[in-house]
């Protein structure tokens, strides 16, 4: 049993909110990444979580035992740290055994154990090395097999793969996934990045400003934001965004936006000035007879994102800025004209003045 | 880049200051090694005689002194030392209330010098009944080598990457296993640094044992030194090598820890 709760947890640090009325739930098992913009508190969640942070408000529970005053060696916790921190003195084979040896574990267990990490992490060769002399994904995979080796309640990973190389780190991070499945422990995963958040967690905690924004899988996270910033956040293009006034037309809403004037049909129950959300998917190359898309809708192209397989183009219609997602190389450069139209389904909508969610075009045409 | 005039130039001044450095040592070793018959001039060279050596620390009594100084040196870098490691530690890297006020404190050990303290002191020895002992020169220098030491233990410690300690006591490991096992082996350089730059000092140090003893068993060398030049001001053969003794403990010491000396000096001034 090694369910994680914060219940309405603050820290603080002088006058300044690090962290503020965090409550959350993670179950036993469940693969939980805090992610957000730097500042965002993140980090400072789960190093009140392991101790490393005294706790200004609320209370942390690891299974049923409340943690707030606990000390980090007595939480059942392993921590990979962002910089690995191994300990440079100290061969591969002592870093392992390094939590074992201080927990009394006996001699010909702490052998098994290594070993057994050692195998499952490919470092067998390394056992006798000391850590200046690995790689980057080497050292990180030490990292890795020194939680291992303890079988926690929980393991906790401050953005472990931040220092490797992109190749690496997406190799890596499938390498975490499946080690984590297999194991089936609770971990707690910190990372600024959205996408090793979207392929990585069960479930996602975006942090912003100190506070909760929202919690939800990765699908519900993309296709229901609960508002504007984790609808920024979350997506890669991010969504673009454009303040439009809404008015009714025939059988649903018009909205207005610089060069944008589209009506959404069936589309009602929005208030007078709404913000505009669209991802790049939602906004295509206009072809007459496609059904599926509102406009067109004419703009400049600012900028090309050729990524080989897609093209991403930044457009400038009248003010309202749009990413248009284009199939395979798009011949366009910056300052020609393109013409786009808007899938409806796609669109978000959220109040101007708050930026919490309103329903969506499917949503408020029901 | 640098270019080759530029090299040239870099070699040319390196070497004019190296000459200058070492000029006077050289000079005192081959007075020292002088013939001590023969009219002597300062740094001139005419042969090895090893036997001034031994004239010198017959008459000078430089054994007594040598013994006194490494007493006092010895107790003062290990005792000094090891405080200075668990207060640089505490500084460094514990947060507790009043830690920074309570560090300036420790500094001042580090900007009033001692002519401005020895006459009070040698009244609270007085008092104390310690002057004329050891203790007389070794508390003091304890006590002003452990402000310079946690001034450069903290600074080591608070180099040390923090996650290395977080993930240490996250691994089990207490403050004290920590500071032994996981620090300590990393803080090599930086302890033996401090250990050269405390020995050279107490090694040194003068007016303290020039006030504080009076009896000649008490002598360190270089008081020892001082009343040997002033019994033996003609015979510059006899004061060099008397000179050469009291200063060979140092450089040895330096010798010896000079790579981990470099190391240490260096270290915060070049990423690693």
């Amino acid at each position: 049993m090694a369910e994680v709760r914060f219940i309405d947890v603050d820290k603080r640090y002088g006058g300044v909110d690090a962290v503020r009325g965090v409550s959350l739930d993670i179950a036993d098992g469940e693969f939980m990444v805090f992610v957000g913009p730097s500042g965002s508190g993140k980090t400072t969640a789960l190093r009140m979580l392991a101790g490393l942070e005294s706790i200004s408000g609320g209370q942390i529970t690891i299974g049923d035992r409340v943690v707030n005053d606990v000390a980090p060696r007595e939480r059942d916790i392993a921590m990979v740290f962002q910089d690995y921190a191994l300990y440079p003195q100290m061969t591969v084979f002592d870093n392992l055994a390094f939590g074992l040896r201080r927990r009394k574990v006996p001699k010909d267990e702490i052998a098994r154990r290594v070993a057994r990490a050692a195998e499952a992490l490919d470092l067998g060769r390394y056992l006798r090395r000391k850590p200046g002399q690995l790689s980057g994904g080497q050292a990180q995979r030490v990292a890795l097999g020194r939680a291992l080796v303890r079988d926690p309640q929980v393991f906790l990973m401050d953005e472990p793969l931040s220092n490797l190389d992109a190749k690496l780190r997406t190799q890596t991070r499938g390498e975490i996934k499946r080690l984590q499945q297999e194991v089936g422990r609770t971990t707690v995963y910190v990372t600024h990045d959205q996408v090793e958040a979207m392929t990585m967690g069960d479930r996602i905690a975006v942090m912003n400003d100190g506070v909760l924004e929202q919690v939800g899988t990765p699908e519900e996270l993309y296709e229901r934001p609960a508002n504007r910033f984790v609808a920024g956040f979350i997506g890669s293009p991010a969504m673009a965004f454009f303040d439009a006034d809404v008015v009714a037309a025939d059988g649903g809403a018009r909205l207005r936006c610089g060069a944008v004037d589209v009506v959404l049909p069936g589309v009602g129950g929005l208030p007078a000035e709404v913000t505009v959300g669209v991802r790049p998917e939602c906004a295509r190359p206009w072809e007459e007879g496609d059904g599926r898309l509102v406009g067109p809708v004419s703009g400049v192209v600012e900028y090309v994102e050729a990524l080989g397989r897609e093209t991403f183009v930044g457009v400038d219609a009248g003010g309202a800025r749009v990413v248009v997602h284009c199939e395979g190389r798009a011949a366009l450069q910056p300052g020609d004209a393109i013409e786009f139209g808007i899938a409806p389904a796609g669109l978000r909508f959220f109040a101007c003045d708050s930026g919490l969610a309103l329903p969506t075009a499917v949503e408020a045409a029901r | 880049m640098t270019s080759r005039t530029e090299q040239t130039l870099t070699y040319t001044i390196l070497g004019l200051f190296s000459l200058l450095a070492l000029a006077p040592i050289v000079g005192i070793v081959f007075t020292a090694l002088q013939n001590p018959d023969n009219v002597n001039a300062f740094g001139s060279f005419d042969g090895i005689h090893l036997g001034n050596f031994k004239d010198a620390w017959e008459q000078g009594n430089f054994g007594s002194y040598l013994k006194s100084s490494a007493i006092v040196t010895v107790t003062v870098v290990v005792v000094a030392g090891t405080l200075s490691i668990l207060s640089g530690y505490a500084f460094g890297l514990m947060r507790f209330r009043g830690s920074g006020v309570l560090f300036y404190v420790f500094l001042l050990g580090l900007m009033v010098p001692m002519e401005a303290m020895i006459v009070p002191l040698y009244y609270d020895l007085r008092d104390l009944s310690l002057t004329d002992t050891y203790w007389a020169l070794i508390l003091p220098q304890i006590a002003t080598s452990v402000a310079f030491g946690t001034f450069w233990m903290r600074a080591f410690f608070r180099s040390v990457p923090r996650s290395l300690v977080e993930a240490a006591r996250i691994d089990g490991a207490t403050s004290w296993f920590t500071l032994w096992r996981v620090l300590l082996p990393l803080a090599k350089p930086a302890v033996l640094t401090m250990t050269v730059l405390l020995f050279m000092w107490t090694w040194n140090e003068f007016l303290l044992a020039l006030v504080m003893v009076t009896d000649e068993g008490l002598r360190t060398a270089p008081l020892g030194l001082s009343f040997f030049q002033g019994r033996n001001t003609s015979n510059l053969t006899l004061l060099a090598a008397g000179s050469v003794i009291v200063a060979t403990p140092v450089v040895v010491v330096y010798m010896f820890l000079q790579r981990h000396f470099i190391r240490g000096m260096l270290s915060g001034a070049v990423k690693g």
